[in-house]
């Protein structure tokens, strides 16, 4: 007899879950955490809106590294819905990059990440940027294995966008705030007040000023990097390639 | 509009119980959604309604309660056992 929801049918049995509805994906995701930790890969999840200039970062790092490429390796998984655009970009930029192309899928999962592993050599890397579909929403849900979440900002997108998805950016570890270099064309647009609506929802506000076309920031940008490698005691650049990155 | 591959997430996990439970049908599905989850509960019963067409769940109604954080759990089943 059913007697918790009052039915009285005999052949109705309540059955207890209380389970993650993501349980799978997070069961690939910390498979992948554990292949990255194992190999001393620190993962990067790069989010943003489409447009927000995550490929743009990620050139600007390319160009930054330069020289000193030997010393610490970077490569990048790209997620679009199509194209072969942002990889292609990034490969043109001096990194490794393979595409994930998700169809319609509106994010990337675990497993697309798994298996996009499957075409990169990652594991001689120091560092693993997982470039998100364009989308401050649902990448937000998904766990990948990454150890850090980083959600670019552009300059652009309006001073109130970390209270409008406030999701996405409460799981920020860092919010580069982009396109820096077009300020002086946005005179409605005070990035102080960004910065502060960032404090609102961001546990612990760590908020980055860069342009990927002028440079301002990527130094410290860099160095954000290098300590998510310290803070893991892996991935620590050699002192030769610190000097030439720095 | 991630909800639909939520749910189809829920559907694997709902299979799995009802083929180790031996059940015919599920009478009810039960799951909580917190406020922070990044999933709107609306789109989710859409997305719900469309998937348990013709399946175990057509006639399960689904309850969808709230939680403070970022819970997203499937709480309880009602299984029709034989």
């Amino acid at each position: 007899m059913c007697d918790s929801c009052g039915c009285g049918d005999s052949n109705v049995i309540p059955f207890e879950v209380h389970e993650r509805i993501l349980k799978g994906n997070d069961r690939v995701a910390e498979h992948n955490r554990e292949h990255f930790k194992d190999h001393d890969v620190v993962a990067i999840n790069l989010m943003g809106s489409p447009g927000a200039g995550k490929t743009a970062v990620l050139e600007a790092t390319a160009r930054a590294l330069g020289s000193a490429a030997d010393a610490v390796k970077v490569g990048v998984l790209a997620g679009d819905l199509a194209t072969d655009n942002d990889a292609a970009r990034i490969r043109a930029a001096g990194m490794i990059a393979e595409s994930i192309t998700t169809g319609s899928a509106c994010h990337l999962d675990a497993d697309m990440v798994h298996k996009g592993l499957h075409r990169l050599p990652w594991r001689t890397l120091d560092y693993l940027f997982i470039e998100n579909v364009g989308n401050l929403v649902c990448p937000a849900v998904y766990d990948l294995g990454q150890a850090a979440n980083v959600v670019a900002l552009s300059v652009t997108e309006g001073e109130d966008k970390p209270l409008k998805y406030p999701t996405m950016f409460r799981k920020a570890d860092l919010v580069p705030i982009t396109k820096m270099d077009l300020v002086p064309h946005l005179p409605n647009i005070d990035v102080d007040r960004i910065e502060y609506n960032l404090s609102l929802v961001m546990p612990r506000p760590e908020v980055l000023r860069v342009s990927a076309t002028t440079g301002l920031g990527i130094d410290a940008w860099i160095r954000w990097l290098k300590a998510q490698g310290r803070a893991r005691g892996t991935a620590c650049p050699t002192s030769a390639g610190a000097g030439l990155i720095a | 509009m991630h909800e639909y591959s939520l749910v189809q997430a829920m559907f694997d996990q709902i299979g799995d119980v009802v083929r180790a439970q031996g059940a015919v049908s599920v009478r009810r599905v039960r799951v909580r959604i917190g406020q922070l989850a990044g999933v709107e509960p609306e789109l989710f019963r859409t997305a719900y309604d469309v998937f348990r067409i013709k399946t175990f769940c057509a006639e399960a109604p689904l309850d969808i309660e709230p939680g403070p954080s970022d819970e997203l759990t499937l709480e309880q089943l009602e299984l029709e056992v034989p």
